[in-house]
């Protein structure tokens, strides 16, 4: 990747900086002041599509980890999240801890529960791998619906209070959207952090060829275990700001279908890049959105297609994206933005 | 005694109708090495064409059933030819992608032309349970019991036997390879897929004959994956044997344990017995051992 023309860095300081010129501490101070007026200049249902993006980027950023940057699929992040949420919500409804406590907590089952999947990694590959998180994603559902009614509610799921610092509760749309908002900043950034250390090229290593890796030093069973952990850790924050942004927690809202739409979103952003995590989970959730709210008066026009029309023109969408994008751009939007971003740098030569 | 009796021998036909399903797996990732997510999906689409042509449009049973296998197994070339000749030679991570990417599709596909109403599945085969001694069976099912171990040794001669068989086991060993030989993949692909799809569509008629169904049956699909599993994802014999043991140990898991969780342990034992597997023995009792060179 070139830098914008005449940007050299003199220090490792330099060399190491996220930001490196002022047009780009300019446009990244714009965003994040559009980020934090989200909720005086938005209009409509802007906030709280925004933070159900936010939950989702931070679901989605795990699963990029595990499986676009180590390299092991995982068709069980619904699950992993599910298990947060329910870490978190069990100790929020019966043991009224503060949610400071129990977002991380959350993390940290799910995290567990992952890396217990994971450790499957060892011996076997690919797609295999795919079929223990889908056990997993079984094993949660059946675990969540039978155990003692005392825990986790069994059937009728969990019911929270809103999240409280002293007498501050988190208890409008535009306060929970400031909480979403600041704990998905932080782990964007710790996964941007992560790809750049010795972890992150360690997991990219043993993506490109566990055999090679384990040849020249890196321990593959401890990292693969290791991106499970992780994804898992991202999935379970993700489920405990999901459980008290809804403020329910119940076994239905993680399915096997959840985690296929985030893999999707991973295909149509680009695998094995946070930036496409980012792009994909927004682009996938505003077109969700722009079909609940276009579907039905597409139904009013042609009322042939049925009631059932948003829910399964959704589907095509998504199905139809991801076959596009594997067939024709298996590298996704990011890669595209990329195209364009170098090509204006280095005009007007073609090279 | 007899209610244990009961439940073994009903868990192993409806192994062996998991295993015509696993079967359909198999075929494909045998001749393609491509595992087919989609493969619920494609079992309900069988299943609506045989409502479409029996209830839609009143056919007899003689025309519309071949009619639906003939059908879905245009459909699988169709997918062949849209879907997977562009990715022949891609790696297995693309294929995986295209069919989970094909199952959110046809979901959508089969909800906007089907919808989702609960749909009364014509009664292909007869009702009348089989009384054998004191046990009791769905006719149906001892009928594909009789299905199964009938497919299952033919594509087991097709595939060990003849010459287009063993031409696509060598597709499955590698595109690239198959492809220098002069094998053609294309081929192998669309008619792996073709008989597949052909294989979906006749254990939807045994699967949901005489029952209510709604979009939510390909779930059948998953609980297919444990047999496939257990017998290896290249071996066609393997799949009887490892219906039975799967089908037998989930009857057995209901008799002792659904008294302790209070139900449902039938659905997620096979699951159960997967993780196991994979832990175990990730290549099945049958499957090809491969050894990896950088």
């Amino acid at each position: 990747m070139t830098l914008p023309g005449g940007v050299h860095a003199e220090t490792y300081q330099q060399d190491r900086a996220l930001i490196r010129t002022r047009w780009q501490w300019l446009w990244f101070a714009g965003f994040v002041a559009v980020l934090l007026l989200l909720p005086f200049i938005g209009i409509g249902k802007a906030v709280g599509i925004a933070t159900v993006i936010g939950i989702t980027l931070i679901a989605v950023l795990g699963l990029q980890l595990t499986s676009g940057c180590a390299g092991q699929i995982n068709m069980g992040q619904s699950a992993f999240m599910g298990v947060g949420a329910y870490a978190a919500g069990a100790l929020a409804a019966n043991l009224h801890w503060s949610f400071l406590l129990t977002i991380p907590i959350g993390g940290i089952s799910a995290a567990v529960f992952g890396a217990v999947f994971g450790l499957a990694a060892l011996r076997i590959k690919g797609f295999y791998l795919a079929l223990t998180t889908i056990a997993a994603q079984f094993i949660f559902t059946f675990a969540m619906l039978k155990l003692p009614k005392e825990w986790f509610g069994q059937s009728e799921g969990l019911r929270l209070d809103p999240a409280a610092l002293g007498s501050f509760a988190f208890n409008t749309d535009n306060r929970i959207y400031y909480l979403v908002l600041a704990v998905a900043a932080l782990m964007t950034y710790g996964a941007w952090g992560l790809m750049r250390s010795r972890t992150g090229r360690a997991f990219i290593a043993v993506r490109d060829n566990d055999n090679a890796a384990e040849v020249i030093g890196i321990n593959v069973f401890y990292y693969k275990t290791l991106a499970f952990f992780i994804g898992a850790f991202y999935a379970g924050i993700a489920g405990a700001l999901w459980a008290y942004y809804v403020r329910y927690v119940q076994a239905d809202q993680f399915t096997l279908w959840l985690s296929v739409w985030y893999l999707g979103m991973l295909i149509v952003g680009g695998m094995g890049s946070i930036l496409g995590a980012i792009i994909g989970a927004v682009v996938i959730r505003l077109l969700q959105e722009l079909i609940t709210v276009a579907g039905p008066q597409v139904a009013d026009v042609l009322p042939a297609l049925g009631g059932q029309f948003v829910f399964a023109a959704m589907n095509m969408l998504l199905g139809g994206l991801i076959i596009v994008f594997v067939i024709f751009e298996p590298r996704g939007l990011v890669h595209r933005w990329n195209i364009v971003k170098e090509s204006y740098r280095i005009w007007p030569f073609p090279h | 005694m007899l209610s244990l009796l009961s439940y073994v021998a009903n868990g192993a036909l409806t192994g062996l109708l998991y295993a015509l399903i696993a079967m359909s797996f198999v075929i494909i990732y045998r001749s393609a090495r491509v595992f087919n997510f989609a493969q619920g999906e494609i079992v309900i689409v069988g299943a609506f064409l045989v409502w479409t042509f029996m209830s839609a449009f009143d056919l007899p049973v003689w025309v519309s059933v071949p009619l639906a296998l003939l059908s879905s197994l245009l459909l699988g070339v169709l997918i062949e030819r849209l879907i997977l000749r562009p990715l022949v030679g891609e790696e297995l991570f693309a294929f995986v992608m295209v069919t989970i990417g094909l199952l959110i599709f046809i979901r959508g596909v089969v909800l906007v032309a089907w919808g989702p109403e609960v749909r009364f599945f014509p009664a292909v085969l007869p009702m009348a349970a089989v009384k054998v001694g004191p046990l009791v069976f769905d006719r149906a099912l001892v009928i594909g019991a009789a299905v199964t171990l009938v497919v299952a040794a033919a594509a087991s001669w097709f595939f060990n036997r003849t010459q287009l068989g063993l031409e696509m086991t060598a597709v499955a060993e590698d595109h690239q390879i198959a492809l220098s030989l002069g094998i053609s993949v294309k081929r192998s692909i669309a008619v792996a897929w073709g008989i597949s799809g052909l294989l979906s569509t006749l254990a939807a008629i045994i699967f949901l004959n005489g029952k209510g169904m709604t979009f939510l049956a390909s779930d059948i699909g998953f609980a297919a994956l444990p047999v496939a599993l257990l017998a290896g994802l290249e071996s066609i014999g393997g799949v009887v044997l490892g219906g039975l043991i799967v089908g037998i140990a989930v009857g057995l898991a209901a008799y002792f344990l659904d008294p302790i969780f209070h139900g449902g342990v039938a659905a997620v034992f096979p699951f159960v017995i997967m993780v196991v597997i994979l832990l175990i023995r990730p290549t099945g009792l049958f499957g090809w051992k491969t050894i990896e060179r950088i």
